[in-house]
């Protein structure tokens, strides 16, 4: 008899995810640590567990694991990113709104960080503008941007 | 930080706005169902639209425009027939598809003129569940009204509304802000008793998850691992305006500057017998502490109002800066605004219901499972809002009380 997806979960929550997306024992098993949501994303995007196991070394939670695959991307393009300090799933929010590191960089400098950036540079505005919507009212001599700059 | 016209964009919800057009995609409540045992017919305002809501004697619910067709009278003012709404002007009836079923004056002097064939007034559909009532202001064919699992769970439910007097956007963008918990609910609370403790545990790690109904978040405190149910089952932020997290908290937009939060809760009770509840009561929440003028700040929920009416009718995003703990936030942001897209090209937005064998007992992640221990001496106080009326808390002690000597007389009668 098979074993329950309950013996498998952490918690009383997690078995109850599992059962919900009709999820056995041996897939909490094989896709651990993975929780019972994330596996239910994965199979219906048609994500293998090696592909999830690649991208959750690089720190991607398995929505943006979906997301960067339907983008075309590798692991690997994550890496830089991490390694300028953004978060993993930032690698693929630049991707997908196609800004670069550099730039990216330069709004996280100015207090942006990459989700808030890329809205805002899709939709035409200069880091120079940005700061300076951000700052209407604030002196210009007290404003945090210009004294670092 | 947004621009004007993105933010215009999300919080606007009037017909003909996008994110008005996305949200006519789903069924929303307007109502608790126990206010009909009081009153037939009642005025709702949703999403900038005056309407009447009624339920007829025969029992079936109507959602028409407020002003008939006619003459422009109040139908909040009208009456209730066997089939539909009549106007207390000039006596037009209407069903709950619209129809004009009556004109009195009219048939009586040119009957074969049927001028009535010729009328309609605005309608929506509406359905009862939960002990709620819903709305669907979008096209048709509507999808399914959702059948949430924790709909089915055995216990003692109520629902309570509030009038919240701001956007009901920055009402949503709190259910995708777990970090907010630590500050507006843990920490200002203690400073609120006058404690002069320790600070409550503080967030170390967010996690977000996409699912079919909305996103799961995640968060690790100084207290907790990831073998912790906050990280492992998480919260709800459900598509598209409502928090889960064992209760429900809606936000449907009245108009731009208005929110209806409509909370649905249950309490355990204990022992396993069946429990049937009649009616599921229905109370509106004060928010202002009439005494003082000021917010009420002393249960969760009215916290979270506090700091939403702070942020203004309509809050400026153009001058916020976002931080860390705002991912969540600008996730689903972004999210909306594809949809609003997607609803503009012409297809199904994300979370809506279509097939019917997909609408049996909806799962939605909930820490501990569907099942949880009643509290041991007695119902716990009620922590979402204030003011629950007496009466609420005395049938929940009732009903608490009969299954624990019910479940007490099982184990005895079974040894």
């Amino acid at each position: 008899m098979a074993e329950t997806a309950a013996g498998q979960a952490r918690t009383a929550g997690e078995a109850a995810e599992a059962r919900a997306y009709g999820l056995t024992a041996d897939d909490l098993r094989d896709w651990a640590p993975f929780s019972p949501v994330e596996i239910y994303w994965a199979l219906k995007h048609d994500v293998t567990r090696a592909a999830a196991g690649r991208w959750a070394r690089e720190g991607l939670r398995m929505c943006d694991t979906v997301r960067a695959i339907a983008l075309g991307m590798t692991p690997e393009e994550v890496r830089p990113w991490a390694g300028a300090g953004f978060a993993p799933c930032d690698a693929v929010e630049a991707r997908e709104t196609g800004v670069p590191l550099e730039t990216a960089a330069a709004w996280r400098e100015a207090g942006f960080i990459l989700p808030d950036a890329a809205l805002l540079i899709h939709d035409g505005w200069t880091l120079k503008d940005a700061v300076n919507a951000r700052y209407a009212g604030i002196a210009a001599e007290d404003r945090p941007a210009e004294r670092t700059a | 930080m947004l621009s004007e016209e993105r933010n215009r964009l999300l919080c606007e919800t009037g017909p003909a706005t996008p994110m008005g057009e996305l949200l006519r995609r789903y069924w929303h409540p307007v109502a608790g169902a126990a206010e009909f045992s009081r009153q037939a017919v009642k005025a709702v305002r949703i999403m900038g639209e005056d309407l009447a809501l009624y339920r007829d004697k025969s029992g079936n619910y109507g959602l028409v425009d407020r002003h008939c067709p006619h003459r422009r009278a109040d139908m909040t003012y009208g009456f209730v027939e066997e089939c539909g709404l009549r106007c207390n002007y000039h006596g037009w009836l209407f069903d709950h598809t619209g129809q004009c079923l009556h004109q009195p004056f009219e048939e009586t002097r040119h009957p074969a003129g049927r001028f009535k064939d010729k009328v309609r007034i605005k309608a929506y559909q509406v359905q009862e569940k939960a002990g709620l009532v819903w709305a669907y202001l979008g096209p048709r064919p509507a999808p399914l009204l959702p059948d949430w699992d924790r709909f089915h769970s055995r216990g003692y439910k109520q629902v309570a509304i509030s009038e919240v007097p701001c956007n009901w956007f920055q009402c949503q963008e709190n259910s995708i802000d777990p970090v907010h918990f630590e500050w507006l609910h843990d920490n200002w609370s203690r400073v609120l008793r006058g404690e002069d403790g320790p600070r409550a545990p503080a967030h170390q790690r967010l996690g977000f998850d996409e699912f079919d109904y909305g996103f799961v978040y995640r968060r690790i405190r100084e207290d907790t691992t990831e073998n912790d149910e906050l990280w492992t089952t998480g919260r709800v932020c459900l598509w598209p305006n409502c928090l889960y997290t064992g209760h429900f908290e809606w936000r449907v937009p009245i108009d731009d500057t208005r929110t209806l939060s409509v909370g649905w809760f249950i309490d355990e009770l204990p022992g396993d017998m069946p429990f049937e509840q009649d009616v599921i009561p229905c109370w509106y929440a004060p928010v202002r502490d009439e005494r003082t003028g000021r917010w009420i700040d002393s249960h969760v929920m009215n916290q979270d109002f506090i700091a939403w009416v702070g942020q203004g009718a309509i809050a400026d995003r153009t001058k916020e800066h976002l931080g860390e703990s705002d991912r969540g936030v600008i996730l689903i942001r972004k999210r909306l605004l594809e949809d609003a897209e997607a609803v503009a090209a012409g297809r199904d937005p994300k979370g809506t219901i279509r097939d019917p064998g997909a609408n049996h007992r909806v799962h939605l992640p909930i820490i501990g499972g569907l099942s949880h221990p009643a509290p041991k001496g007695g119902p716990r106080p009620f922590p979402f809002l204030a003011g629950q009326p007496e009466e609420v808390v005395k049938e929940l002690a009732e009903a608490w009380r009969n299954c624990a000597a019910a479940a007490s007389a099982g184990l005895t009668a079974g040894g």
